[in-house]
């Protein structure tokens, strides 16, 4: 019965895990570095969300506004840094995302103070589904994490500028060479990055609270899931965070509640060294 | 480049002199007493830090207001913690050596206090502080005596815990601690009392900072079918951790420290999840003249109720008892003279007052007691004051004082 | 005034040796370690342990860094096999571990309370002795220097460099550079080890919760700001870093409408737009890189 609803817990934390993981494995494969600014990002997701939750009330203008809000942020860091820098490498990249995440901690700081902040939701007491308790919130939160991935992958799988940007994944070159314009493919790319932190965001805000360092602390478990899943598999980036965050709170009877933290990293290093490419990954250098 | 370089190089020994030059920012003069505040403006005290500092500047502006302390104006010179040791290490230096403060006051986190102690002792400044660790307490740390504890140190909070479960009757106490000194304290000083009365701990379980959720943690918890919890938490993770156990279903009492469950909490988790909900918190009933008047400045500066920052309460009272403590002596004061002026002004008997100008007036008839804003600031002999509590209970949204008690 | 200067001068050393051991493994080798408060903190708590059990300083210092060192050498088998940015999050991950290890196992370290009164690193008060502090990390900053100038100078220093640089070249004329990239590893924590160890001592006062990520950044936005593989570069960005986020401190003072909350959020958002402007233009930093990255 426990073990149940650990994995509950589990999953609940694992979609947010996923969602970040997402839009992180796609920028490490269209534009091939680590999105450090994600965290950051994702915060942002949560505080758009509330500001538009409390000027109206509707969930639905929440979520649209985190994620235009978001897109459009995520825009402007292509265009103001990440494309001054395209050919650089990846650590260049990464480097800037590490400042670009903190000027947008500092603009939240000073915005909003440093204070935590929460969406003021009614609680509502548990379904009883089976003899199994299931929150009715949970469940509102899994199912617009799932709607987001069914039109994420939609994007990706469905239309043609997510074929431009798998195909920019595989190979750069040939698809420039075939004519796409990978201006557009990174534009595409970031606005769907944005939208998918902010969905993120706004359901870690709604699950617990909104403050400026929550981005951050999910940053490495995403990292940790996006390697795992393997770099470039959307399905991987959220198998692998519904995985890690099961482990976790699987894990914690037995490692308690500190270690329980540190379970993503062992995960991922014995992945890496024992399958680098990931759950499915295609087999691209390790090294 | 070359000519670049030899710039940086340059303009970077320039810095290094400007650095060398005092501070010259205010009126320098034997007419002013410098105060130093060192608060957690940012890190885990951030909650508290920023209400700690403007009370510490808005008495110190009180102060002035009706006279200054001692025919001297107070002026205080603010700094961040960052609620890191590190840091704090740094800006006391600043404060000690470039500000030449008499008093450090504020610091929130025990490591920090911990960690500016012996500079603060070896440049006979006083120090006064918020944190919960009972070494603060000890010859070793505070050999001289220049350190006073404004808050209830945890054997205290955790003995005034212990009470109210008693009071109401609860045989099954599980507990729930944030993972740093002062909440393992808070629980660990309620084990002992608990304990000492015969009774039993039947879960207990420490989480750690930040996390997103504390549901597994929950669980265990409820598992072992406590019928209260008793917290040593704060406000962010409460509410994370009260939501969550709302919407689990299971009923259970709640202890909390005072200082987690402000008007926000009852909001963010609704005035139904809030029903019943139990805090222990040193006294300052709303009843109190210096609540009210700390209160009223503290709303308006932050703009949400004086109840919610009990820190910020604390900040006040330390500048009004310095102050005082100066008044008192009326002259050039220095360190042994201020420790001793201080106990003097803040405990019985005495004329009791609620305010400097109050004190300020009364102190011409005779002694006084000043009864402050966080508590009635009666020290004992290692400095740390010996409160008395108010238990309160969310009824309908709103808190509601149950009990009071010595602990 | 002079005993504040000394305090910020030293806090500057402890950080430069930060610098140096990551400019030793990340200029001079190519190894992107992010992991770097990871071996600050192991440094720290094995110095303060030891030197808390009557080790007198010098030597707990010197088995910090060895300690730091040999805990480096999984991580030293890790880069081998992975890539440079998977590389840096296990990195990153690893620092994290110590940090939750560190706050676990409290029969070893005391766990959140933190370990009080550790044996400074010279016994005494006032301005004098913060001066003898400063010369004794004045000393062991220079003799750091001096040994990164030497490794960088000497063959193995070339081919560190030529690791960087060309891997699959180092390997064809038939070195191998796994050793290297261990070797560089080890140095470079050890490094990193003693930093955390003289830090322990000076501030006297330790606890998990101060040896966050965010350490790591700053020695890279130092190294980035100073210049990437060179020893004059780590030593002026960790000043320059220094300078700001201490002078940051008196901003307060002269502009007394921002209010600390806003100083820490504005220090940090220097912080990051210093990054983002050094990386697009001026990837060598100031004193010039001779990396061809």
């Amino acid at each position: 019965m426990t073990y149940l609803a650990l994995v509950q817990n589990g999953i609940a934390q694992g979609l947010i895990i996923g969602l970040a993981a997402l839009s992180m494995t796609l920028v490490f494969a269209i534009a091939r570095f680590p999105n450090a600014a994600a965290g950051d990002m994702l915060t942002f997701g949560g505080y758009a969300g509330l500001f538009a939750f409390n000027a109206t009330g509707s969930l639905l203008a929440t979520g649209l506004f985190a994620i235009i809000a978001t897109a459009l942020l995520s825009l402007a860091m292509y265009y103001a840094v990440f494309r001054r820098l395209a050919g650089r490498s990846s650590v260049s990249l990464l480097v800037a995302s590490i400042g670009i995440g903190f000027m947008i901690r500092a603009v939240l700081g000073v915005s909003f103070g440093h204070g935590q902040l929460v969406f003021e939701i009614e609680l509502t007491r548990p379904y009883i589904i089976g003899g199994i308790r299931v929150s009715p919130l949970d469940l509102k939160l899994a199912l617009s994490a799932l709607a987001t991935l069914a039109a994420a992958f939609g994007i990706l799988y469905m239309s043609s500028i997510g074929r431009q940007m798998r195909a920019v994944a595989d190979n750069s070159d040939l698809a420039r060479v075939s004519g796409i314009r990978s201006e557009r493919v990174m534009a595409a790319l970031w606005l769907l990055v944005g939208a998918l932190t902010a969905v993120a965001g706004v359901m870690l805000g709604m699950a617990t609270i909104v403050a400026p360092e929550v981005g951050w602390e999910i940053l490495l478990p995403a990292f940790a899931a996006a390697i795992f899943g393997g770099i470039g598999s959307p399905i991987g980036a959220v198998a692998a965070g519904l995985i890690l965050g099961v482990t976790q709170e699987l894990s914690t009877p037995f490692v308690g509640f500190t270690y329980k933290i540190a379970v993503s990293f062992v995960v991922l290093c014995t992945v890496l060294v024992m399958r680098p490419r990931g759950l499915f990954g295609k087999a691209e250098a390790v090294r | 480049m070359r000519g670049n370089r030899r710039d940086v190089l340059r303009s970077l020994g320039a810095g290094v002199a400007f650095m060398a030059m005092p501070a010259v920012v205010r009126a320098q003069g034997a007419d002013v007493i410098r105060v130093g505040a060192l608060n957690p403006i940012t890190g885990s005290g951030s909650p508290y830090g920023s209400g700690m500092q403007k009370m510490i500047l808005a008495a110190a502006e009180a102060v002035n207001a009706a006279g200054g302390a001692g025919e001297r104006k107070i002026e205080i010179i603010a700094e961040d913690s960052q609620t890191s040791p590190q840091a704090a290490v740094l800006a006391a230096k600043k404060l000690i050596e470039i500000n030449k403060v008499s008093a450090i006051l504020g610091t929130w986190s025990s490591g920090v206090s911990l960690a500016v102690a012996p500079f603060a002792e070896n440049a006979d400044v006083l120090l006064m502080h918020t944190s919960g660790a009972p070494a603060l307490s000890t010859m070793k740390v505070n050999g001289k005596g220049l350190f006073f504890r404004f808050h209830a140190n945890n054997e205290r909070s955790g003995a005034a815990f212990a009470e109210l479960c008693k009071r109401r009757k609860f045989t099954r106490p599980a507990t729930m601690a944030f993972n740093n000194a002062s909440g393992i304290g808070n629980v660990d000083g309620f084990r002992k009392a608990w304990e000492a009365g015969g009774g039993k701990v039947v879960e207990s379980v420490i989480y750690e900072p930040n996390q997103p959720s504390y549901r597994s943690e929950l669980q265990k918890i409820l598992a072992a079918n406590p019928d209260v919890i008793v917290t040593g938490s704060y406000l962010a993770d409460t509410m994370i951790i009260l939501r969550e156990w709302f919407q689990t279903g299971q009923p259970v009492a709640w202890a909390i420290p005072g200082w987690a469950v402000t008007p926000e909490l009852i909001r963010a988790i609704g005035p139904t999840a809030a029903e019943g909900i139990m805090s222990v918190d040193a006294i300052s009933n709303e009843d109190d003249p210096a609540f009210k008047t700390f209160d009223a400045i503290y709303q308006k500066a932050m703009g949400t109720s004086g109840r919610s920052n009990v820190y910020a309460a604390e900040c006040w009272d330390m500048v009004n008892c310095l102050a005082l403590a100066i008044e008192a002596a009326g002259g050039p004061v220095n360190a042994d003279m201020l420790k001793a002026k201080i106990r003097e002004v803040a405990n019985p008997p005495g004329q009791q007052v609620a305010s400097f100008a109050e004190g300020k007036a009364a102190l011409k008839k005779g002694k006084i007691n000043y009864e402050g804003a966080s508590s009635a600031l009666d020290f004992d002999a290692t400095g740390d004051v010996t409160p008395t509590f108010g238990a309160w209970s969310v009824e309908s949204g709103k808190l509601v004082m149950k009990y009071k008690f010595q602990a | 005034m002079d005993a504040y200067l000394a305090a910020i001068v030293s806090v500057t050393l402890i950080h430069v040796l930060l610098a140096l051991g990551l400019t030793l493994q990340y200029g001079f080798t190519g190894l992107i370690n992010f992991g770097m408060v990871g071996f600050f903190a192991i440094g720290a708590y094995t110095s303060a342990l030891l030197a808390l059990h009557g080790v007198p300083v010098v030597l707990s210092v010197t088995a910090a860094a060895v300690v730091a060192g040999v805990s480096a050498w999984p991580i030293g088998l890790a880069s081998l096999r992975l890539r440079d940015d998977y590389f840096a999050i296990v990195t990153l991950g690893f620092a994290e571990i110590v940090r939750l290890a560190l706050t676990s196992e409290k029969w070893l370290t005391n766990g959140v309370q933190g370990l009080s009164r550790i044996p400074p690193i010279y016994e005494g008060t006032g301005t004098a002795a913060a001066f003898i502090i400063v010369a004794i990390l004045l000393a062991v900053t220079a003799a750091a220097i001096f040994l990164i100038h030497r490794v960088a100078y000497s063959p193995f220093g070339r081919i560190i460099a030529a690791i960087r640089d060309n891997e699959e070249a180092v390997q064809a004329i038939g070195k191998d550079p796994a050793r290297f990239k261990i070797q560089v590893l080890i140095v470079g924590s050890a490094l990193a080890g003693v930093a955390g160890a003289l830090s322990a001592h000076y501030v006297t006062y330790i606890v998990p919760e101060q040896f966050m990520a965010l350490t790591t950044f700053y020695v890279w936005v130092a190294v980035i700001m100073g210049g990437v593989g060179r020893v004059s570069g780590a030593v002026v960005g960790t000043a320059i870093l220094m300078f700001f986020l201490e002078g940051s401190r008196f901003l307060g003072d002269f502009l007394p409408w921002i209010s600390s909350v806003h100083m820490a959020s504005i220090r940090i958002g220097v912080v990051g737009l210093a990054l983002v402007l050094f990386t697009i233009y001026r990837p060598q930093g100031l004193m010039g890189d001779f990396t061809k990255r």
